[in-house]
């Protein structure tokens, strides 16, 4: 990478504001490095315990959907297992009106996307209630087989996010797809 | 004061404290462990052997303020079997949420709603 392109991720990440930007192979490790400093950051910025809380619940199942579902690199390399490391992008943002936006993306295979759809699908649009009863429900079924975790996350970012999750694929190289999705706070 | 379990706290894991002569025992802290099967194998035989010193009686005070979704599945099989226990123990379980965490207390709800054995209060910190 050029040096004038790496400063023109200055202009897209803004320096101004309340940022947490991370890119790379997450792992358990990364998790617990990351998720202290943006506690730190967190009790220094906000005031509000709860606010606090919700950020970082959310960030933790982001970032535990990245160890679990990244299972590759951008160009389709094999990862060695033994730490469940995959690839992952997160971004926790301060918009302009006081909101926190938790932003995070993976590389997943078509039969990953699958599933994550699928997952998706029962949770986007659903009301607070309707996402109590479904959590309610997953509690009490063994975990889907295609996800490796306890497949509740995706639920519990839904429930504590303030605004509807949103979610995205785009599709790259080597039949992968960019996974994205985005939480409020 | 004896304690015939004690894990002390981690940047991710709770206190954990079974006291045998006090009847009673407390979880309290935050829990988001890399394992949390494993964590929480090491609770359930914590109350196995609590249970197998012949001692009938259990207060536990559950004051988690927050926990991941991979320990809340865990954390309900726990209490589901204390609930089992508590058809011949008397076993009370005190569980504490921060106020305005609703997503904590609807958790409390929907895990303990259909207990029928287990002596059941739930109450928030202050906030």
């Amino acid at each position: 990478m050029e040096l004038a392109k790496f400063a023109q991720l200055r202009e897209i990440l803004p320096e101004d504001r309340f940022m947490l930007c991370y890119s790379g192979y997450v792992s358990e490790s990364v998790l617990e490095a990351v998720g202290g400093t943006l506690k730190e950051r967190l009790n220094l910025h906000i005031t509000e315990k709860k606010k606090i809380k919700v950020v970082f619940s959310i960030f933790v199942e982001l970032m535990q959907n990245l160890i679990r579902y990244g299972a590759s690199g951008p160009k389709g390399e094999h990862i060695p297992n033994e730490e469940r490391a995959g690839f992952g992008m997160l971004m926790i943002i301060e918009d302009d009106d006081g909101s926190i936006s938790l932003l995070s993306g993976n590389y997943v295979s078509s039969e990953e996307k699958l599933a994550m759809e699928s997952r998706l699908e029962r949770l986007l649009g659903r009301s607070h209630e309707e996402l109590r009863d479904l959590m309610k429900e997953q509690m009490r079924k063994p975990p889907e087989i295609m996800s490796k975790g306890a497949s509740l996350g995706l639920i519990e970012i839904a429930r504590r996010s303030t605004r509807p999750i949103e979610a995205a694929f785009v599709p790259t190289a080597n039949a992968q797809h960019f996974f994205s999705i985005k939480a409020y706070v | 004061m004896s304690q015939s379990f004690y894990l002390a706290a981690t940047s991710r894991t709770p206190e954990v404290a079974f006291d045998i002569d006090a009847k009673t025992a407390i979880i309290e802290g935050e829990c988001y462990p890399e394992d949390a099967d494993k964590f929480f194998a090491a609770l359930n035989k914590a109350v196995e052997d609590y249970f197998s010193t012949g001692c009938n009686e259990l207060q536990l005070t559950v004051n988690l303020i927050y926990f991941n979704s991979s320990s809340a599945r865990a954390l309900m099989e726990l209490m589901d079997s204390l609930e089992g226990l508590a058809s011949t123990k008397s076993i009370s379980l005190n569980w504490l949420y921060d106020e305005g965490d609703d997503i904590t207390e609807e958790f409390i709800e929907d895990v303990t709603s259909s207990y029928k054995n287990m002596k059941i209060s739930s109450s928030s910190n202050p906030g």
